[in-house]
């Protein structure tokens, strides 16, 4: 059998999996024989667990047995053709998709022998995608984006109607976002199409697995047997270890690079073949990649780097390398969290914090494949409160504590895009794609206010055609099949299907023409020619911005500026705020049971003497006067997300009781609040949790009013636009750069505010705003967490430990980083000092005493 | 006359004020100039399928009329883009202009043309805007150029538009503010999109420049500590 080729025929009779994969020496697991077991009887269902389990192989050998043994009947009869269309098998990545093509490939001869099978993504070459035009090979590999393009096609029925089983891997990936419900709504169409579609996912382990399952799966048309949960293999030992300084800062501070355990990351790649260094930001990346060469001048070609920004040439090279192992380390982000199945290494490192337990177990879960071995992840923190960070995530780790993850629910962006897909895709009935659209869980509660709208929408441009004249998009045809006659509308549609929204970048390239990538423009906007700074491992200079993109040259040696990209500010989950509490009350009683805690005891022992530490029980509140102002620190542990949310709601009662104006700052273990007038917090504070009966609606009210929310929601409407299809991104040959389509989607929110208020768009905006970037319901949770501590108010003479980073914080804000240094480092001195003179804990100054919160 | 939250600026010689409805008055010449108005922008949007909302184009020619009532205006200059593009051209948006000019009559009416206007073509002749080039002196006397396109002129002062100046201020605490601004350099005066439909993109102006951001009906000049890009 060949890719998209004539099949090879054989007449001899299939082997079934189990003997397939005994012919290679292997033994199904007994995982693999269940899934096997549930497909044979055509259910649907859930495989989870670790990477590089045989999550594949359980999944495509059952399916094999389900879906080709039957035709082999056919083939054997003389149909010279490859049965049609079969099995879909969405990957999150187009990069991933031409390796899971490579390896479904392997059991065809044998399994399937009278199959096709190809790849359509958005890099597919087009002679290669009008060769499927013709015909859709038996299997398909591809990604949402590229389904999502078929279910445009004219001829969509035709071609898809024969697809009896989804495959979607990696569906933790997708489950939590837009893409997504794309897929969802992508389902929920092809079991209309074929009733009897079995849907499998693969994920990795999940918080909340049952509900993983559940929003996989379109609601069943006709009775179907019950869908499974599959666990996987019994996963592989995870060892998780911590590198420990030899002396720790007792003030130290987030973001302060902390290379000072670079000799010991050094060491550990040493004594390994392969290492993944992963971090949290491509600006960390960048650093330590530098540093690792600095220290290890001979790793030059061996060592490598790897981040979402760099050219795509690059990034393939790195992967190569790996999988080649010509490579001993990569230092990367995100970029590889993906992909697990194809790039082994024998260990991984994790600078700083790893921000959750999923996140960790999926990083860890790229080492130690060999049977055998264990994965195994080392964690480096980055400053003194990351050992505390660390000791919460090993812990667990151990006890299986892991984040959930849920859909979006009835995203009307993406609704208007699917209702445009689908006109295009031979056109809709109301009524009929209503009740499709709600068979997908998504939009399981989708309202008919809401659904109306969307048609209203993409028929009249808003909810009245008077006030949108000539606009027209879709119209109903004379049979009432709701179609889009534009073809110029059509092919605009057709180029920007998809959820995904970058950020707008632009290419930096040398002069004599060698791409190295790209970086927001917010970064290179702010650089004057001349200015130097580091990316993809290199020293540049800029010489000058044209076009969209960024000319440099190789610099000298001198001091470089990092681009600060964004998203590098991902909050600590609540699992691992929780975790932290909890090994904080640990600490309070004095118990300091890994190693980890024993040597960041220094810096806790310093804050039970000076404040008091924060556990699941105590709210701890600090006051403190400085030249600045009145300072209240808060230490709730619920992430900067909620934090900043939470500040500014604090700010916002405390100015109804008196005027006053806060600058605030947060950090994912708590927030602080510096106003130039007193308060009187420890009064104040309790009345200010609010009382139990608050919802998460007029939370969110106050929030909204809190904020500057309306600028917030602009900014996420961008991506609300660009889904709706307001604003479309660049085809080829058009100059139309992502700045301007940035400009019209600002501009879009505030026209509709202005002439359309009632746009539902906006309201979505909002509701984004609330449930994504401010976490309403967290922040209600932390809220109602909070009314249930004792509070515990200390006056200070100086700030704490877990105080000083929340000023630095805010000094950030406004110093440059030169002078930030010097400032900080002549702050931490005298602490240094007067911690030294404290030593000994003495009675904490408690001003204030101890306050029990209203409840 | 004086106009609420107006900014002085004197400049070669001249007094202008800048206004918070983004126009420059020019009392000693009677003469009010807008820049970039954009009309028949979002006709041309939602012809091509982009849900634009109607109300931008009467909004702008209510915030005109506002504008001439309030400085008592003889003479009204359009600094380039009055139109938008051709495919925003058409009969509702002829008879909306045609009424409103109709109210103002005794006005004079001119547009140097700018680079969208060569597209779009003249609006009809029937609107009474007389057309003309940049650089346009509205008197001889004066050292004051009317264009479209930002250049200098030696020993004057010339006010134009296209560039839609915006200035991002900070107000601390990750709180920031992009409002629409005037730019004032050596020679130079920028005004900001007077159009209700028109975008910008973030520039960073020279350290030497002076902004005046439009905030709250107010016309507030930024000190270059407090810009951003």
């Amino acid at each position: 059998m060949t890719a998209d080729g004539a099949p090879a025929r054989s007449r001899a009779a299939s082997p079934t999996p189990a003997q397939w994969m005994a012919a290679r020496g292997w033994k199904p697991f007994a995982f693999q024989r269940k899934v096997w077991h549930a497909l044979g009887a055509g259910r649907s269902g859930l495989l989870h667990a670790t990477t590089g389990a045989g999550k594949t192989y359980a999944v495509w050998l059952g399916a094999l047995a389900r879906l080709a043994a039957r035709r082999q009947d056919a083939a054997e009869a003389g149909a010279d053709r490859a049965p049609p269309l079969t099995v879909l098998w969405l990957t999150p990545m187009r990069a991933l998709a031409a390796d899971t093509l490579r390896a479904l490939m392997q059991p065809l001869p044998e399994l399937a022998p009278t199959w096709t099978a190809g790849l359509r993504t958005g890099d597919t070459p087009s002679a290669q995608r009008g060769a499927q035009d013709r015909r859709l090979p038996t299997l398909l590999v591809t990604t949402p984006e590229s389904l999502s393009l078929l279910l445009a096609r004219a001829d969509a029925h035709e071609r898809l109607k024969s697809v009896r089983l989804v495959v979607v891997d990696e569906w933790h990936e997708l489950m939590g976002n837009k893409r997504g419900v794309q897929a969802q709504l992508a389902l929920a169409r092809l079991s209309a199409w074929q009733p009897q579609l079995m849907v499998w996912g693969m994920s990795a382990t999940l918080g909340n697995l049952e509900e993983a399952l559940a929003t996989l799966l379109p609601a069943p048309l006709l009775p179907r047997p019950d869908p499974v949960l599959v666990r996987g293999r019994v996963e592989k030992p995870m060892v998780v270890d911590v590198l420990l300084p030899a002396r720790i800062e007792r003030f130290a501070w987030a973001g302060h690079m902390g290379l000072s355990l670079l000799p010991q990351v050094v060491a550990r790649l040493e004594a390994a073949a392969t290492s993944l260094v992963f971090t949290n930001t491509r600006s960390q990346t960048e650093r330590w990649y530098q540093a690792l060469l600095e220290a290890r001048p001979d790793w030059a070609g061996t060592l490598a780097l790897h981040h979402g920004s760099l050219d795509a040439g690059v990034r393939t090279w790195v992967e190569a390398g790996l999988k080649a192992g010509t490579l001993r380390a990569v230092v990367c982000t995100s970029s590889l969290d993906l992909g697990v199945d194809f790039l082994p290494v024998e260990q991984v490192l994790q600078i700083g914090s790893p921000k959750g337990v999923a996140r960790l177990l999926q990083r860890a879960g790229r080492s130690g494949h060999a049977p055998g071995r264990s994965a195994r992840a080392t964690l480096v923190p980055t400053h003194s409160l990351e050992l505390l960070e660390a000791a919460a995530v090993r812990h667990a780790v151990a006890h299986g504590d892991i984040e959930s993850r849920h859909t979006p629910r009835a995203p009307l962006d993406v609704l208007v895009q699917h209702l445009v897909t689908i006109a295009l895709g031979g056109g809709f009935r109301p009524d009929e794609l209503l009740a499709e659209v709600r068979r997908a869980p998504a939009y399981a509660e989708l309202s008919d206010k809401a659904w109306q709208w969307a048609l209203d929408f993409v028929r009249h441009g808003g909810d009245s055609l008077a006030n949108y004249p000539d606009f027209r998009r879709v119209v109903p045809d004379e049979e009432g099949v709701w179609r889009m006659p534009d073809a110029r509308l059509a092919r605009r549609h057709r180029s920007n299907v998809g959820t995904i929204v970058s950020d707008a970048a632009m290419q930096v390239q040398y002069l004599k023409g060698t791409r190295l990538g790209s970086v927001e423009e917010s970064f290179l906007t702010r650089l004057k020619p001349g200015d130097i700074f580091r990316f993809a491992g290199r020293l540049l200079a800029l010489v000058r911005i044209e076009n969209m993109t960024a000319w440099v040259r190789r610099a000298p040696a001198g001091a470089a500026a990092l681009p600060r990209w964004n998203g590098g500010r991902l909050p600590i989950s609540e699992t691992l705020g929780h975790a932290m509490l909890e090994q904080l009350a640990c600490a309070a009683r004095g118990i300091y049971a890994s190693p980890e805690m024993r040597c960041v005891r220094p810096l806790l022992a310093l804050q039970a003497a000076w404040s008091a530490l924060p556990t699941p029980g105590r709210l701890v509140a600090e006051t403190l006067r400085t030249r600045e102002g009145w300072h209240l620190f808060l230490y709730p542990f619920a992430g900067r997300v909620v934090h900043q949310g939470l500040a500014g709601l604090m700010a916002w009662r405390a100015s109804h009781e008196m005027a006053n104006t806060f600058s605030i700052a947060v950090n994912d273990y708590g927030l602080e609040l510096l106003s130039a007038r007193r308060i009187d917090w420890a009064a104040l504070l309790p009345g200010m949790l609010g009382t139990e009966d608050t919802t998460v609606g007029a939370l969110s009210e106050e929030l909204l009013h809190s904020l500057n929310a309306t600028e917030m929601a602009r900014r996420r409407f961008r991506q609300i636009a660009r889904v709706a299809g307001l604003i479309f991104q660049s085809h080829p040959g058009e100059r139309r750069s992502n700045r301007q389509i940035q400009a019209s989607a600002s501009l879009y929110y505030d026209v509709f505010a202005r002439y359309d208020p009632q746009n539902l768009l906006l309201a979505q905006a909002r509701a984004e705003l609330l449930s994504q970037e401010l976490d309403a319901t967290r922040l209600a949770r932390t809220l109602a967490a909070m009314r249930a501590q004792t509070l515990t108010v200390c006056a200070l003479e100086r700030p704490t430990p877990l105080g000083l980073p929340l000023m630095v914080e805010r000094f950030r804000e406004r110093l440059s980083t030169e002078n930030l240094g010097q400032r900080l480092l002549r702050m931490v001195q005298a602490l240094e000092a007067a911690a030294d003179g404290t030593a000994v804990p003495s009675a904490p100054p408690r001003a204030n005493g101890r306050h029990k919160a209203a409840q | 006359m004086a106009v609420p939250g107006a900014h002085r600026l004197e400049a070669a010689g001249l007094s202008l004020w800048l206004l918070p409805g983004r126009a420059v008055w020019w009392p000693a010449a009677g003469t009010l100039f807008v820049a970039d108005l954009h009309f028949g922008k979002a006709a041309t949007f939602r012809r091509a399928g982009l849900a634009v909302p109607e109300g931008t184009t009467a909004d702008n020619l209510a915030r005109l009329t506002h504008l001439l009532g309030s400085t008592g205006a003889h003479q009204l200059v359009f600094l380039g883009d009055l139109l938008h593009a051709r495919s925003g051209r058409g009969d509702a948006l002829w008879r909306a202009l045609g009424d409103w000019r109709g109210a103002h009559a005794a006005v004079r009416m001119v547009l140097v043309r700018g680079n969208h206007d060569r597209h779009a073509g003249d609006p009809p002749a029937a609107l009474g805007v007389a057309m003309v080039e940049e650089p346009w002196a509205p008197l001889p006397s004066a050292p004051l150029l009317g264009c479209h396109h930002p250049h200098r002129v030696a020993g004057n002062l010339v006010l134009a538009g296209h560039l839609h100046p915006t200035v991002k201020v900070w107000g601390g605490a990750r709180d920031s503010l992009r409002l629409p601004c005037f730019v004032h350099t050596d020679g130079q005066l920028l005004l900001p999109a007077f159009g209700a439909f028109t975008g910008s993109a973030p520039t960073r102006w020279p350290q030497d420049a002076q902004c005046f951001a439009i905030a709250d009906e107010r016309v507030l000049e930024v000190p270059a500590a407090r810009r951003g890009v």
